[in-house]
């Protein structure tokens, strides 16, 4: 029984949530429909590995950097955190893209201007 | 099922809502780039499937989880199943599409959605989450997704729904009583009203339901119970905290019935030293009820609002509470060890209440003083408890 996995994922979070605050992408940027997002996609995620686990592809390993505990048989505590891990992971790969994308096709447009 | 095809209908499935909500989301935004998104949503998912190719080997490799190896297609990237790649690809193609149809990232917004967590007062989340929470583990002893999922809810959604439903019907007495607008209250701009409420119901009836689904007709009872007593305190047409002694009981099964709904749904033994807890919790969140509406009288009054203590007044309101207080200290002393450590909880509160033994009406408005104390001296109650809790648990 360990908590390395458990606190990697909170760490993985925690940095993720400081991008997205450096960066006014997600939560900063529109906290309701990050919200939302974060739920939809947390609950499908969570949907399909239950699916998953009844249909019995999934299962537990016995790896000693998991605290053990279940939520239900076979769905690990740390499932749903990594699952907001993966949401949140996500989300801020897009919209930094978007964003560098953005001011890359801006500062295009500011160069071909240029006399 | 294979893992395949699970993959594959995980897959589908996110493409197909993909597909729709781009649709949706290029009709209503037709400034939006569409090049510039699919680059995005492209990008993201070659990053995404490059970061799980690295990750879910390491994450196989320290045994965190392993599959059927006969439910499997046979072909993966080191240790990794290929199959395993649908998740990164459906949540990098259906979470940005969602994204770019919602997403409206104005001040505005954002100042909205901080009134809307005001309105649900952070300060009281875990007043209906830790009795949840305490009566369920102390039944079962684990950890499991019935507890997560029940703390979660209320923690925020019941109370969101709680204090948005009051702030929404309130907002005419509320303009006219200066205590509202800090941590005993928000008020809430019109504007608002409708948005409180949606989000209340959209936040309020999927907890419900799977908790319902994890429960039989003792659990479904309780669930409609806790979410009558929340809409009828304020609803027009109940407005339940309007009628006198019906609104401090109403008060109180907001804060009893997350502990019963935990108790149920925990499957405990409901003896007599338990319904004695539940009787004296239940007094006790009267008592808190009454007092506190002792010290809004004269707003309430001008307001021509009714309650328990501008129907009584406040002399009587403050001694009612006291003698409710004192019973439910008495109680406590008939409940199985270390339940009767219990009783000494009930003395901070009584202290506290007695020097307004003669409180008037005139200044009844004083008590917001005692009130202020309440708020502190509900945590270190919570911390009281939650040790006698950790000793009970320790002693059986």
């Amino acid at each position: 029984m360990g908590v390395l996995y458990l606190l990697l994922l909170i760490a993985g979070i925690g940095c993720m949530l400081l991008l997205d605050r450096r960066f006014r992408l997600f939560f900063w940027h529109d906290p309701a429909v990050a919200s939302l997002v974060t739920a939809v996609g947390t609950g499908l995620f969570l949907v399909w590995d239950v699916v998953g686990i009844a249909a019995g592809v999934f299962l537990r390993g016995e790896g000693g950097a998991a605290t053990g505990i279940v939520l239900a048989p076979e769905l690990p505590l740390e499932e749903p955190v990594f699952l907001i891990f993966l949401v949140l992971c996500t989300m801020v790969i897009f919209t930094g893209t978007a964003r560098i994308l953005h001011h890359r096709r801006v500062n295009a447009d500011w160069e071909e201007d240029r006399p | 099922m294979s893992y395949p095809l699970l993959a594959l209908i995980g897959l589908l499935l996110a493409i197909a809502g993909f597909v729709a909500l781009a649709l949706v989301g290029f009709r209503r935004n037709r400034t939006m780039s569409r090049s510039r998104y699919f680059t995005a949503i492209a990008i993201t998912a070659a990053l995404l499937v490059a970061l799980t190719a690295v990750f879910d080997n390491i994450m196989i490799a320290a045994e965190l989880f392993h599959y059927a190896p006969e439910r499997l297609l046979g072909i993966s990237v080191g240790l990794a199943p290929i199959e395993d790649f649908s998740y990164p690809l459906a949540g990098a193609l259906l979470l940005p599409a969602l994204w770019i149809v919602l997403e409206r990232g104005s001040a505005q917004r954002r100042k909205d959605f901080a009134q809307l967590i005001l309105v649900s007062r952070p300060i009281s989340w875990v007043n209906t989450a830790f009795p949840f929470g305490a009566a369920y583990l102390l039944t079962t002893r684990e950890v499991d997704a019935v507890l997560v999922l029940g703390v979660l809810y209320f923690l925020i959604p019941y109370n969101l729904a709680m204090y948005g439903i009051n702030d929404v019907f309130d907002y005419a007495s509320d303009l006219a009583n200066p205590r509202k607008g800090g941590i005993e209250g928000a008020l809430l701009p019109p504007r608002l009203h409708r948005t409180t409420l949606r989000v209340a119901a959209l936040t309020n009836i999927p907890f419900l339901l799977l908790l319902g689904g994890f429960g039989g007709p003792a659990v479904w009872t309780a669930l409609a119970i806790s979410a009558f007593a929340v809409v009828a305190y304020s609803a027009p047409g109940l407005r339940f905290k309007e009628r006198p002694f019906l609104d401090s009981v109403t008060s109180s099964i907001h804060f009893l019935s997350p502990a019963v709904i935990g108790l149920l749904l925990a499957g405990a033994q409901i003896d007599g030293a338990l319904l004695l807890l539940l009787t004296a919790f239940f007094l006790w969140g009267m008592a808190a009820h009454a007092f506190g509406a002792v010290q809004d009288i004269i707003p309430d009054r001008d307001a021509g609002i009714r309650s328990i203590a501008t129907a009584i007044g406040a002399r009587a309101t403050v001694r009612v509470a006291l003698v409710l207080w004192v019973t439910a200290g008495l109680l406590m002393l008939g409940t199985s060890w270390p339940g009767p450590l219990g009783a000494l909880l009930a003395l901070p509160y009584v202290l506290i209440c007695a020097p307004f033994w003669s409180v008037t009406d005139e200044n009844s408005a004083t008590t917001n003083r005692a009130w202020r104390r309440f708020i502190a001296l509900n945590y270190l109650s919570g911390f009281l408890v939650t040790l006698l809790l950790i000793l009970e648990g320790s002693h059986t």
